[in-house]
Parts: C-alpha cells; structure tokens; sequence
C-alpha cells in the first residue's frame, strides 16, 4: 500500500526547498523597512490568500540561511513586550539575486506550465 | 496539548535533541520570538481570549514542535555544510596534500584567529578581572549587587561575539542569536537563571584562560614565523648584508657554507608548512574547546 500521505509530504517539501527562499526574499525585497518573522509570515498570509504551502516555523530557518548567504541581514532588537526580534533587510547581493532568480523561477514556470498542458491535453 | 509557549519550547528542544547545540539555540529563540510576538497580537484582538486556545490555533499555522525541528534540520543540513569553506579538495600527491595547506581557508582563519586571540584575550581578561573585582569590593554595599548582575549579563555578550569569531575563522558552528531570557520571569527570576546558568561561569573561565591562550599562541607563533623567516632569508643575509649564522660570546662569527643554502632555504619553507598545518589543528581544537565551554549543553 502506498502512503499518499507521506508521499505528497515529501514533495511538497523537495519543492519547497528553493521556492521557500524565493518567496522570502521576493517579501523582503518589497519591504520599506526591516521586518521580523512574525511580521513577514503575517504579510505571507494576507498576500497569498490561499493555504500556506509551509508553516510558519519552517520560514525562521529559511531566513536565517538566507542571512548567512549574505543576502540578507539582520540585527537584534528589544521590543516593548516579550523577547527581542530579529529584524532582517535585504542587502545588495541578495537584491541581484532575486532578480536572477525570479528569471530562473520564470523559465521553470513556463517549461512546467507547458508540459503539464501537455499532459492535460492527452 | 501544548498549554503554554514553555511547553512548546521544551518540546522543540526534546524534538532537537542530538542537534547541534547552536541549532537548537537558534531554533527556540525563533520559535519563543514567534509565539510571544503571535500571542500578544491576538490579546490585543480579543483580551479575554483563552490562551492555551489561542496558542493551539497560533501552533496550528506555526507547525508543530516536530515539523519545526524537522524544518531546522533540513536547512541546516542543506545549508551549512555548503557555506562552511570546506577543506581544499584533495590533490593526489602527498607532496601536494602537504603544500595545498597554502590554499586552504580554515588554516588562514584559524592562523587570523591565534593572533587577534591575543587583543581578545587582553580585553577579556581585563574585563573579567575589572567585573570581578568591582563586584566583589562593591558587594559591602547594596549597590554592589546591580554592578555584579550587569557584569554577568555582560559575559553573555561578550561571549556571543566571541562565538560569532570562531565561527567565522575556526569554522565552528557557534550560536548565531544571543540565549533569552525566560519571557514573563520576574527579575528575581531572571537573576536566578543568569547566577545558576554555568554557562555564566564557565564563559567566565574562558575569558581568562583566553588570556593565557592568546599570549600562548603569539609567542609561539611569533618564534616559528622569525626561525622560518630567518632560514629562508638567510643566504641573502650571509651574502648581501655578511650578517653570521651565530655568534658565539667571544664575538667569533659562525657562518653557514654556501652547499647549506639550499637546505636552510628548504628548511624554513617546511618548518612554517608543518606550522600551517599544526595552525589549522589547533584552531579546530579550540573551536571545540570553546564550544564545549560556552555553548554545550
């Protein structure tokens, strides 16, 4: 018996793995201002309008090896209520960066998109 | 049932157990970050909201501690391995293997690390001395207790920069956010996690024995790099500016033949090689030391 469940599971995840970072630094190049976590899964949620393809936890990690690339940056600070947060903003190379990736994110739509058709039309 | 953020947290850490010890670190700061932050968002929506409900519906979109430790892992893995300069790809010859040390990053980085581990060492060293003095002096009077409770709150940061340094040049994984305080303690609480964390004192001991080591590592370093240096220069010095090899207390000049030059020159090029690599062991030695230190659990 195969386990759909598990299955679509790991998918999503083998897939998620780059878009993740994509989808992070596409917000934070947005962004007018540092923002943290929270805020940046909160703007996810109203800006997609559909089920979240990843938990929110899951977003932290993304953001910090972002960090570590050297795309994005970061710095602690104390709010009024409860721990510090980490607000992070784009740096240079992490705005290069999506612009090359958002052509790459681009050309594998399309190729998708077409074989899918494709695939649809048989 | 996760009724309240410690448990979620103590949760993710059971999840993370066997991960790296900064891992795990980085990952209950984001997660308490989250929670709190979420948490106090929605109590100001509805004030008279339940909050073991509010924390299930925040976990609901948050992942569960499982998924985000699984989440953690996944990059980690993905990630750091890729980041982290690894070692020169291995050249098939011993010869090259020996001299591809040259090329190698962590030798440089950890080579950087011994000799700033001096400066950081003396300024470790003196604010530990400054801090300890001044707070046990200070402890005669009541405001010797405030002085002593800044001083050990500053170890932490003191000790977080350091772990960002020996990330950087040991290729260490450190932590990359500095350890929380448990949210909503009261100070009195916060005082007693700060005075019976032996993180507090053993990061303590580092700053001094960072002193030790630091001058260690100079002097060392300093003598070999003068020897290597002296051995290679040294037909140039005999030849050019009749500097002898030795002289003995009697003023009589030793100086090395002309069929020595070649192995003098061999000689030093090898000794700072061997360095090199001896370098290299020796910061990995003390990234673990210091993790083990500051950060292991």
């Amino acid at each position: 018996m195969i386990d759909q469940d598990a299955l679509t599971k790991k998918f999503q995840k083998e897939m998620n793995a780059g878009i993740a970072s994509l989808v992070l630094l596409s917000v934070m190049e947005q962004a007018t201002e540092p923002l943290y976590g929270y805020q940046v899964a909160k703007l996810l949620e109203d800006r997609s309008q559909a089920t979240p393809m990843m938990k929110q936890g899951a977003l932290y990690p993304v953001l910090r090896s972002l960090e570590s690339s050297g795309l994005l940056e970061s710095k602690v600070e104390p709010s009024v209520s409860g721990p510090p947060r980490r607000y992070y903003t784009i740096t240079k190379a992490g705005r290069q960066s999506f612009q090359i990736w958002l052509q790459a994110w681009e050309q594998t739509k399309s190729y998708v998109d077409n074989i899918l058709k494709g695939v649809s039309h048989d | 049932m996760t009724k309240t953020v410690e448990e979620y947290l103590q949760a993710l850490k059971a999840e993370l157990r066997g991960s790296d010890s900064a891992t795990v670190q980085d990952a209950l700061a984001d997660a308490e970050e989250h929670l709190r932050t979420a948490l106090a968002s929605m109590q100001e929506g509805q004030p008279d909201l339940d909050q073991a409900q509010a924390l299930a519906q925040i976990i609901t979109q948050y992942g569960t501690p499982e998924e985000t430790a699984a989440a953690y892992v996944e990059v980690e893995r993905r990630t750091f391995s890729g980041l982290t300069p690894a070692s020169v790809k291995k050249t098939g010859s011993w010869l090259g293997r020996f001299f591809a040390i040259y090329a190698d990053p962590r030798a440089w980085g950890a080579l950087f690390y011994m000799l700033i581990a001096f400066v950081t060492g003396v300024v470790y060293f003196s604010w530990a001395v400054i801090g300890l003095s001044l707070s046990v002096s200070l402890a005669l009077f009541i405001f010797g207790l405030p002085v002593m409770l800044l001083f050990l709150l500053s170890i932490r940061g003191v000790i977080w920069l350091e772990g960002r340094l020996v990330e950087a040049l040991l290729g260490i994984r450190m932590p990359r956010r500095p350890l929380f305080m448990p949210q909503n303690a009261k100070l009195l609480e916060r005082i007693k996690v700060l005075v019976t964390d032996k993180h507090t004192w053993l990061s303590l001991v580092y700053m001094l024995l960072q002193f030790v080591l630091g001058m260690a590592y100079l002097a060392v370093l300093v003598m070999v790099f003068s020897f290597s240096i002296s051995f290679i220069a040294l037909p140039v010095l005999q030849e050019m500016f009749d500097i002898p090899l030795f002289q003995n207390v009697n003023g009589i000049n030793y100086y090395l033949p002309q069929w020595g030059y070649p192995l003098a020159v061999l000689g030093g090029i090898l000794l700072w090689t061997v360095t090199m690599h001896l370098v290299k062991w020796i910061g990995s030695l003390h990234g673990r030391y210091a993790k083990f230190l500051l950060v292991t659990e």
